[in-house]
């Protein structure tokens, strides 16, 4: 008797402890590297996935409930602020820095233009504590979270918890944002012999093998190494890059490398947004580099480009848009469990 | 009726486990020097006062971190902590004990923990526990966590209310603030008692000048190894 009674115990201990979640399986484009994010550490599930998206579009993550990730991460523009050279804030404070495209986080080693941070998890953190941004503490978000009739429900379906903690909250935003893959623009159906290029269009991939490719990696288009294209200093904000966060002044006025996937959508262009069409990127890097100790390796002897050859690489750049991904219903704003 | 009787059997046999191993509490105790006789330490909630020779300081925040806290027989290592991660808080009574549960037999001559988090562990995804974002200890604008923090005020600060900011950390090299502390144990009935001399540090900064340190580099990293000296196991009251 004493032995059934401790074998139930058992079992209703395991039960409760085990909910059937579907885990999901990241799958890793062909041809594609392994990801740099460790999925082992937050397996994905739909019910995260979903919290996630609920947490990325909800303005309850900054101080008055006026700003979400997606204010200046668009679904619209490759999750970018679309027009915007610097993002819009809380009280209309305008940053320094452009916002970059989300997509393909996966696959990134480090995070903000100067990769001040190092994990994809801890992303969040920066926008929601910047006064200029959303000036909100993780404490508070927590708290607030844990009082609304949402969300202890949405956790508890995720998490099995309904303890709202930092973790979870910050775990459920990376899975949603770790869905933001971009693999099926034009570029990626030639590859996969689908489609084909047009003559213009082969000619620019040429011609960006030859000069862009290096820092510009594919499939990625980044090769996630920090890089000092040759961009005059804004004297106005003086932004050292990465020597920033290094203080290292090897480093000084080198960026991330963005990825070039969607790039047709994600203007204005560079850190602080300085271009807004491609035709100015290309004639900076034929006419504007400025030359200094950083300079990368790639760009010390000139490029040389006809006006047709930047057409050209334009065109090739066109060919970066992902169609599915800018109108994926799966990535818009989640209806369903905000209203 | 038969529930209590497995009850019973449950709590006989948890009780017989634990008497392989006993617990030794690491107890922290925030103080200014070695003359202060207040073996309790200072309440922080009490905003205590402390005259710093000429000038009172006031101490209103003091929370590190202590890691991979190791039992050592001279130079071997005897029992080591799995997962150990501690945010020790001086405004919270329970975080200030940290207990360490250890094989019974084992002997050890000195305790050695590191005061911060290790490198790898700043550059992991989000953890929980001490270690969750939320408890105030990690860095938003960048990554790393915030191994020593300490706020408070002092005349000699010309800033707003007097205040004065030390946020200490930083994981790179050369100006990794992670510290090993090594201190011998005294065989104290009630367990390890560690106290800290914040005189120790507050009289090697001349707060006039130096009263706000928010990012990694030089300045932390000096700090970072003032606070080492201020750990001791030895407290000699004159
Ligand atoms: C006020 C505008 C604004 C808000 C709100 C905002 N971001 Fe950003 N985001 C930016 C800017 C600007 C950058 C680049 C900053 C830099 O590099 O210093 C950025 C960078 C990022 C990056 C790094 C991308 C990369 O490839 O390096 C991620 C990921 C990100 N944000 C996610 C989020 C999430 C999640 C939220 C909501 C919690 C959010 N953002 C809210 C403006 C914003
Ligand atoms: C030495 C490495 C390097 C090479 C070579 C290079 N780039 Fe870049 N590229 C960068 C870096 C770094 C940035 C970001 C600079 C910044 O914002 O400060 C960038 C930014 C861009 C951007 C803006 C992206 C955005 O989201 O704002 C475009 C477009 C671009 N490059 C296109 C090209 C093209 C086309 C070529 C070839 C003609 C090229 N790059 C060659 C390193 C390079």
């Amino acid at each position: 008797m004493k032995k059934l009674i401790v074998l139930l115990l058992l079992t209703s201990l395991a039960f409760s402890a085990y909910k059937v979640t579907d885990i999901l399986r990241f799958i890793v484009p062909t041809g594609w590297p392994t990801p740099a994010y460790d999925f082992t550490q937050n397996p994905l599930s739909t019910d995260k996935i979903a919290l996630g998206s609920a947490l990325f579009y909800d303005a309850i993550l900054s101080r008055d409930s006026t700003i979400s990730c997606a204010t200046c991460h668009s679904p619209y523009s490759a999750f970018t602020h679309i027009d915007h050279p610097f993002s819009h804030g809380i009280d209309n404070k305008i940053g320094t820095r452009n916002a970059p495209a989300l997509m393909n986080l996966a696959w990134s080693t480090s995070f903000m233009w100067d990769g001040a941070i190092k994990h994809l998890d801890m992303q969040a953190l920066a926008p929601m504590s910047n006064p200029d941004e959303m000036d909100e503490s993780i404490k508070q978000v927590v708290s607030k979270l844990q009082h609304n009739k949402r969300y202890p429900i949405l956790f508890f379906k995720a998490f099995s918890d309904s303890t709202i903690t930092g973790e979870h909250t910050l775990k459920a935003i990376s899975q949603f944002m770790l869905t933001l893959v971009s693999c099926n623009a034009k570029y990626d159906s030639v590859l996969r012999k689908e489609a084909s290029f047009t003559e213009q269009e082969t000619n620019g991939y040429r011609l960006f093998r030859a000069n862009c490719a290096s820092c510009h990696k594919e499939p990625l288009f980044t090769n996630n190494q920090f890089e000092n294209n040759g961009l005059s200093v804004d004297t106005s904000l003086h932004d050292m890059g990465r020597m920033r966060i290094t203080q290292d002044s090897a480093n000084y006025l080198q960026f991330k490398v963005p990825s070039l996937r969607n790039i047709q959508f994600s203007y204005p262009y560079m850190h602080d947004g300085r271009f807004t069409r491609l035709q100015q990127v290309l004639n900076h890097y034929t006419n504007g580099i400025t030359r200094s100790k950083t300079l990368s390796k790639p760009l010390q002897e000139p490029i040389v480009l006809s006006s047709n050859e930047k057409v050209d690489i334009i065109a090739f750049l066109y060919t970066l848009t992902d169609k599915t991904f800018l109108n994926n219903e799966r990535f818009a704003y989640p209806k369903n469990i905000l209203q | 009726m038969r529930i209590p009787i497995f009850l019973l059997l449950l709590a006989s046999t948890t009780l017989m486990s634990a008497q392989t191993t006993r617990i030794i509490p690491l107890r922290f105790i925030p103080t200014y020097d070695r003359n202060h006789t207040l073996t309790q330490g200072i309440h922080l909630q009490d905003s205590s006062f402390y005259s710093n020779d000429k000038d009172s300081i006031e101490i209103r925040t003091l929370k590190f971190y202590i890691s991979g806290i190791q039992l050592n027989m001279d130079s071997d290592v005897v029992w080591k902590e799995t997962n150990s991660y501690h945010l020790i808080d001086a405004s919270n009574e329970q975080s200030l004990s940290v207990p360490l549960t250890i094989p019974i037999g084992i002997d050890f001559k000195r305790i050695i923990f590191n005061l911060g988090i290790d490198s790898a562990t700043n550059v992991m995804g989000v953890q929980g526990g001490d270690l969750d974002p939320m408890r105030g200890m990690y860095w938003t604008w960048q990554s790393g966590y915030i191994n020593f923090k300490m706020e408070g005020n002092s005349p000699l600060c010309k800033t707003r209310h007097h205040a004065f900011e030390f946020h200490i950390g930083g994981y790179h090299c050369p100006y990794n603030t992670f510290q090993c502390v090594s201190l011998p144990d005294h065989k104290a009935k009630e367990g390890i008692n560690i106290y800290i001399l914040l005189k120790e540090l507050l009289s090697t900064i001349d707060l006039a000048r130096t009263n706000q340190i928010m990012t990694p580099g030089k300045e932390a990293l000096w700090i970072s190894k003032e606070v080492k000296k201020c750990f001791t196991t030895f407290l000699d009251v004159r």
